[in-house]
Formats: structure tokens, C-alpha cells, sequence
């Protein structure tokens, strides 16, 4: 059992639970709990510091787009991310339930609305109260600066008029002759000025104090603030969920429509000469059309991260299999034959280098060219067709951000197939001539089979350049994906934007580790000792 | 009539201006169903006339003949078993075997390959260990297995390229006498590859020795008409055992006095010892 579960670990490479597993056995505590404190707690305590760092010094850099979020702002960006995603699914459900379903969704969101409604009130309160409260504060704190600025101000402000007087006055006693006089009371006139300029200099910077003790941040005046929007967030989102299980409901729509066709008809039956039945024939049978496609129609729900993020893992696999489907046969001949491997040799060594910002225009003009009518097309309509990817609306740009993916990631792949297969053991390649097999079993049962851990390798490699390339070709392509939820995150401005590119930068990390382990346990599986997996 | 033949072969390695010819005019002839062990020093190219036999190395000059004909390309009536057992690593005792065994008989149905496979694993005392994978096997039992999949050949000829040389003195002793008791069941031609005089003559119906390299060819070829079985235990003390080797070891030191008088004259100087026989009371 023990060991099973030690094989198990070894196999997956989630090492740092080998200990544990050990400690639980029994097996010489003290090395394993220095096993423990080096492979979990130091890890653990080194995150923790960068965590302290980054809330410590994230605001003091102030940007445009406001602060550098801390830890807990992005903390709650994520949920702010999950709850919008949850909701825009109720809507979505919300649009299509009927009878008794219906009714007491629509009496629950009633409820809650109720509920809710004595507590906006509350929180615009106490968000009023924070306020003057923090007026008051901010007021009490900069009472003897304002006091100085006033007294100052008035003191400069006597100064300049008595400096300008005597100024005055001494230019109206200077004779026209007297040069030296003038050009000396010219230079008094520049002292004059250099002094006015200091003075106003210091008003300034006084007023600047005054200003940065209003602006400081007031806990409990943004904790109100946050309460007051999230109950502002449901408000909106209740009243919506209403008006979609009411008016807006697919099925409610329908009965409307069908009301109205039966009002048609029986004008229809009633109506008097051609042309009056020629109208009403041809509105019975547009509304007809309208009916039908409200039944079938769906809420237009709006893509979310989850959404996104599921998209771009498609998009990612699509790129991925198109890639190692060119990268492993052509491999495979780079290895079996250096000709063939010279021949191939200058598009490696070319094509390679070339980033993805290159490849991705190219690759949306081409595919362009290859669909001309999105809507109309057999890859795209048969897309739409598969089971759980049919909502993903595949389109023209995944298709071109995915080949780029494909266009990038393919070479390791490549490299590595033809290097695990140039690097068959003699050995096996003696077996095979002894046993005289034919080119095809020698492919099958021994090339392949002792080059698949470093074709795995390379694989591996290739997810993760591939993972990375996706993001920036969704983010150029604006593929619904990752890149361009961070795209749109740049642009639109709100308030929380900026702490949601910190969740993505999270979510794209976790991604890439978990798709890093999923290869490296399938790279174990295709193992056999001694094979060269260490790239 | 010969069975199995070379006829002048040589072989070098190297670029042809500065040719290391490894093999030069070996002439062999291996009667049907004989047991011939092959006697040389390391370095002397055992394996490349090992190769040269197998048909995995072709020689630059001369001719290898099976049965009057001459043959060139290697195959399965030929079965090699090789110095590094060559087992395939991603496959179990039974994948290996059935490798074989799928490719020099091809009309079996699973059941049978299945059944034909076990045999062999069972000849070889490896039967527990079928699903194992060789990384799994321990150096004696890897060898074993290698054994069974030559075997499963059914070869015409045995090529035994230093299969124990990797074994520690114990499973060396088991493996022969496996290996002689499978023979004696199952007579065919055999050539073995040593570097051990006891191991040869233990074994062996004929000793031939490989003068050491470069040029290395076939020294004289020496009988053992010891009686079979063979007493491992007895063989010590057998007084035409004791002669056989004698003369055989007398033959090899003198090859190596005389390279070491080469050596001597041409670089080194060497230490005034002379290695002796020492003979077993």
C-alpha cells in the first residue's frame, strides 16, 4: 500500500508528498520532517514573504489605473470575477425555465430583493457617515495647515504689494539721464519677481500637504464603499434576473407571441376582401417565423473568465495536436534519414527564432483566404456541432491564433523526435536486423517505441511554449481567450482592472504548471529506465 | 562436410590509409550440431567475428557459408545472443520473446504464441517473471531471458558472443550448465565466445584460440574429449582436463610473452615477473 502510493507520487512528480507519506509510515521521522521543512515549509515561508512584500510595497507606486493592487484587493477581484460568472449562469438558466421552475425563481429573486432593499438604505448611510466622518477628520488633521496657509498667504501677499510700492516709487523719483539707476532698479525688479515666484512656490507646496491629507486612505470609508457596491451589484443583478424570468423569459416571450397569433387568426377569418387578408396572412406567417425562433433562441450570455479560460485550453489543445501532427512524422524522417535531416535543417534553423506576433497576422490572413463566409463554412459549422465545444463559437481568429500556437511550439517537438530516434540504441537496431523485420515493424516496434520518452520530452516542451505563445496571439487576434480577457481588462478602465490582469497572471501560472505535470506524468508512463528523459 | 564456414575472412576498421585490420584469413569450419567455444584475450575481436557470423558485420574480404551456402545478410536461423543481452526495454520477458517468436513463426495463433512463449520462459527458469521488465531483471536473469528468445529462434546455429562475462561467479556456473543441459536436449551448432579457459572447456567440444589483434585469426583448434556430462566439481581433478588446459594456457602465455617482449623493446620497461601455472594437485 505504502509503496503503491510512494510509486504513485514518483509517477505524477509531486515529490514533496513523498515525505509525508513516510512520516505517516513511520519511517526515520527526523529525515523526513528535514525532508518536510525543505520541500513544503520553505517553499511555503518564501511565498509568504513575497506575499508580505508585494502588500507592503505595491502601493506606494501609484499609476494611472490607481494603485498597484495588494494581495487582498486581488483576492477580491477573483471572487468578483467567480460572482459574475455565477450570475451571468443564472441569467442564463433564468431565460429559459417555465411553470412552476419559473415561478419560484421569480419568487426567490423577489425575496431577496425585499430583503436587501433596508439594507441599501443601510449601506448608503453608512457610507455617508464614513464620509463626513472622514471629513471631519480630514478637516481636524489639516486645521493648522489651512490656519498657516491663510496667514501666509495674507503676509506674501501684503509683501509683494509693499515690495511693488517702493519699487514704484523709487522709478518715479530716477531721472531719464540717470542710466545706472535705471538698470540698477531693473535688477531690483528681478529680485522682486524671483521672490514673488519662491513665495507662490511655497503656497504651493502647502496646499499640496493640505491635498495629501484628504487623500488619504480612510479604511472604513472604502469598507462602506465596498459594501455599498456589492449590494448595488446584487440590486442591479436581482432586478435583471427578474425582468429575465418575466418579460424577457424565452417561454413567456413565446406565449406573447402565440396570444398574438391567435388574435391574427381569428382576424384573419373575420377580415373582408384580398388584399386585407393578403396583409394578415403575411403577418400570421411572420410571427409564426418569430415565435419559432424565440423557442430555439438562448441568452446571449457574455463570455467570462471561466469561459475564457476554457476556450483558450481548447484553443491551446487544437494548436498543440496540429503542431505535434506535423512535428513527430517529420521528426521521424529527420531521424531515420540525414538527408532528409539536411534537407529539413535550414526551415528549422529559420523558422524557429520567429516570434508569434509574426506568425499571428499571417496566419489571420491565410486562414481569411481558406474562409471567406465565417458564418457558412463546414470547419466552422462542424465546430459548432461537437459536444462540449459547440458553444465556444469557434471562429476564424482561434483558428489563427491556434495555428500560430501550432507554428510555434512544433519545433521542440521536432528536434526531439528526430534526436530520439537518430539515437536508437545499436543494439536494438541488431535485434531487428537479426529477426530480419521489415521497415514498418522496425518503426513500430522498436524506432518508436525507444524514441517515445524523448518525443514525450519534447511534447512537453512544446505545451508550455505553446501555452505561453496562446495568450499573446489571443491577445492580437482578440480571440475570446485569456489574452484578450487581459486585453479588455487594459482598456475598459474600471476601477478593479487592473487587480484582475494580477488574478490572470495567477490563473495562467496555475494552468501552466498543471498542464506541466500532466505531461511530465505521461513522459514517466512512456519510461522505461535508462531513457533519456532528462531535457 | 562443414556446416558452418569462414572462408578467409578479414576485416579492419578505420579510414583506408590508416587501416586497423582486426581480422585477417580466419578460416573456420564448425561441424553440424558441434560446440565450439572460441578462446581469445580482450581487444583480440571476438565480437566483430561474432558480428562477421551473424551477418551484422560484413567483412571486407572473404565469405561466410551456412550449410554450402554462402550467406550475407543476418536472420533468425543465425541466433544471436548478445554480450549486453539487448533486450528491449520497453518490453516484458514474454514482449520480447513473442517478438521473436511473432516474426519466425508467423502463422501462430495467440494461444499457441502464448503457450510456444512460456516454454521457453520456463526452459530458462524464468517462469514468475514473465511480466517483468528487463530494468526489473537482475544481470543473470536479463541474460536468461535473452537465452530464451535466441532459443525461441530456433535457430540453426547458436552464436554465443560472451554471454556470461558480465555474471558474477555463481549464476556464471548456473548459466552454463543451463546452457549445456539445453544443448544436450536440444543438440544444434553452437558458437561460444569466451575468454575463460574452465568456461570453454567445461562446455565446449572444441576450444579454437583467437591470437590476440591486430590481424587476430584462428589459432589451433584443441578437442576435448572429456566425457559428457561434464562433473564441474570432478573436472578439477581430471587429469586430461588438467592436460587440455595446460596446453591451452602454454599456448595463450606464450602469446603474451611475446607481446610483452614487444613492449618491452619498443617502450616500456616491464618488471622482472614472470607469470607461472600453477597446477592444480
Amino acid at each position: 500500500m505504502k509503496y503503491k502510493i510512494l510509486k504513485a507520487i514518483d509517477v505524477s512528480g509531486l515529490t514533496f508528498l513523498a515525505p509525508i507519506v513516510r512520516l505517516a509510515t513511520g519511517e526515520e521521522p527526523d529525515v523526513q520532517i528535514r525532508a518536510i521543512m525543505q520541500m513544503i515549509v520553505v517553499p511555503i515561508v518564501a511565498f509568504a514573504v513575497f506575499v508580505g512584500l508585494w502588500s507592503q510595497l505595491a502601493p506606494r507606486h501609484k499609476t494611472k489605473s490607481g494603485e498597484v493592487p495588494t494581495p487582498a484587493v486581488v483576492w477580491d477581484a477573483a471572487q468578483g470575477i467567480w460572482t459574475f460568472h455565477a450570475r451571468e449562469g443564472d441569467k442564463e438558466t433564468a431565460y429559459v425555465l417555465a411553470g412552476e421552475q419559473r415561478e419560484s425563481a421569480l419568487m426567490a429573486a423577489k425575496d431577496r430583493l425585499a430583503e436587501i432593499d433596508p439594507l441599501t438604505e443601510l449601506a448608503d448611510r453608512q457610507v455617508a457617515d464614513a464620509e463626513q466622518e472622514k471629513s471631519a477628520q480630514v478637516a481636524e488633521l489639516t486645521a493648522p495647515l489651512r490656519t498657516k496657509l491663510a496667514v501666509v498667504s495674507e503676509r506674501y501677499g501684503a509683501d509683494q504689494a509693499a515690495r511693488k510700492a517702493r519699487w514704484m516709487e523709487r522709478a518715479d523719483r530716477t531721472a531719464v539721464s540717470d542710466t545706472d539707476a535705471r538698470l540698477a532698479l531693473l535688477g531690483a525688479w528681478n529680485e522682486h519677481d524671483l521672490r514673488t515666484r519662491e513665495e507662490r512656490e511655497e503656497l504651493k507646496n502647502l496646499r499640496a500637504e493640505i491635498d495629501t491629507v484628504g487623500a488619504q486612505a480612510f479604511p472604513a470609508l472604502s469598507a462602506a464603499q465596498k459594501a455599498q457596491t456589492a449590494i448595488a451589484e446584487e440590486r442591479q443583478f436581482l432586478r435583471k434576473r427578474i425582468e429575465v424570468l418575466t418579460a424577457y423569459n424565452r417561454n413567456e416571450k413565446a406565449r406573447a407571441g402565440e396570444q398574438q397569433l391567435a388574435d391574427l387568426r381569428s382576424k384573419y377569418l373575420q377580415a373582408d376582401g384580398g388584399a386585407a387578408m393578403a396583409g394578415l396572412a403575411a403577418n400570421i406567417a411572420r410571427t409564426r417565423t418569430r415565435v419559432e425562433s424565440i423557442r430555439e433562441s438562448n441568452y446571449a450570455r457574455p463570455y467570462t473568465l471561466p469561459m475564457q479560460i476554457l476556450r483558450s485550453l481548447l484553443c491551446v489543445f487544437v494548436g498543440f495536436l496540429l503542431g505535434s501532427l506535423i512535428a513527430i512524422p517529420i521528426g521521424i524522417l529527420c531521424g531515420l534519414s540525414p538527408t532528409f535531416m539536411a534537407a529539413m535543417m535550414p526551415f528549422i534553423a529559420l523558422f524557429k527564432p520567429v516570434s508569434p506576433i509574426v506568425w499571428l497576422p499571417i496566419a489571420l490572413i491565410v486562414v481569411g483566404g481558406f474562409i471567406p463566409d465565417p458564418d457558412d463554412h463546414w470547419l466552422i459549422n462542424g465546430f459548432a456541432g461537437l459536444p462540449l465545444v459547440g458553444w465556444m463559437k469557434i471562429n476564424p481568429a482561434f483558428l489563427a491564433s491556434a495555428i500560430t500556437v501550432a507554428l510555434c511550439s512544433m519545433w521542440a517537438t521536432m528536434v526531439n523526435t528526430a534526436l530520439g530516434v537518430a539515437s536508437i540504441d545499436d543494439d536494438h537496431t541488431n535485434v531487428a536486423r537479426m529477426l530480419r523485420l521489415s521497415a514498418r515493424e522496425r518503426l513500430f516496434r522498436i524506432v518508436l517505441p525507444s524514441a517515445l520518452p524523448l518525443i514525450f520530452a519534447g511534447l512537453r516542451i512544446s505545451l508550455s511554449v505553446g501555452w505561453m505563445v496562446l495568450i499573446a496571439a489571443e491577445l492580437l487576434s482578440s480571440s475570446e481567450g485569456i489574452g484578450k480577457y487581459v486585453w479588455d481588462m487594459f482598456n475598459n478602465g474600471a476601477s478593479d482592472s487592473f487587480a484582475k490582469m494580477f488574478v490572470v497572471v495567477f490563473v495562467v501560472g496555475s494552468i501552466g504548471l498543471a498542464l506541466d505535470r500532466i505531461m511530465i506524468v505521461f513522459q514517466r508512463l512512456v519510461s522505461f529506465d535508462g531513457a533519456p528523459t532528462a531535457i | 562436410m562443414a556446416y558452418l564456414e569462414l572462408a578467409k575472412v578479414s576485416k579492419g576498421f578505420g579510414p583506408p590509409s590508416q587501416r586497423t585490420a582486426v581480422l585477417a584469413d580466419v578460416e573456420l569450419a564448425v561441424d553440424e550440431n558441434e560446440f565450439v567455444a572460441i578462446l581469445g584475450f580482450s581487444g583480440s575481436g571476438k565480437s566483430t567475428l561474432v558480428g562477421i557470423l551473424a551477418g551484422l558485420i560484413d567483412p571486407d574480404e572473404g565469405d561466410v557459408m551456412l550449410a554450402n551456402k554462402v550467406v550475407v545478410d543476418p536472420g533468425p536461423e543465425r541466433g544471436v545472443m548478445f554480450q549486453n543481452y539487448s533486450l528491449l526495454p520497453w518490453l516484458t520477458v514474454e514482449g520480447n520473446i513473442a517478438l521473436a517468436v511473432r516474426k519466425v513463426m508467423p502463422g501462430l495463433s495467440r494461444v499457441e504464441r502464448a503457450e510456444y512463449v512460456q516454454r521457453y520462459v520456463d526452459m530458462v527458469n524464468l517462469t514468475g517473471s514473465e511480466a517483468k521488465c528487463p530494468d526489473e531483471l537482475s544481470g543473470g536473469m536479463r541474460q536468461r531471458a535473452s537465452l530464451a528468445r535466441t532459443l525461441a529462434m530456433r535457430p540453426n546455429v547458436l552464436l554465443l558472443d560472451e554471454p556470461l562475462s558480465a555474471l558474477d561467479a555463481l549464476t556464471r556456473a548456473n548459466l552454463q550448465d543451463e546452457i549445456v543441459r539445453i544443448w544436450e536436449e536440444d543438440k544444434r551448432t553452437v558458437v561460444m565466445i569466451t575468454n575463460d579457459v574452465d568456461e570453454a572447456a567445461l562446455m565446449a567440444d572444441r576450444i579454437i584460440v583467437l591470437t590476440p589483434g591486430p590481424r587476430a585469426t584462428l589459432g589451433p583448434s584443441f578437442d576435448v574429449d572429456l566425457p559428457r556430462p561434464r562433473d564441474r566439481a570432478g573436472l578439477n581433478r581430471d587429469r586430461r582436463f588438467q592436460a587440455l588446459r595446460k596446453r591451452i594456457t602454454g599456448y595463450m602465455l606464450n602469446f603474451t610473452k611475446t607481446q610483452a617482449g614487444d613492449e618491452a623493446r619498443s617502450r616500456r620497461r616491464m618488471p622482472a615477473i614472470e607469470p607461472r601455472v600453477f597446477e592444480a594437485a
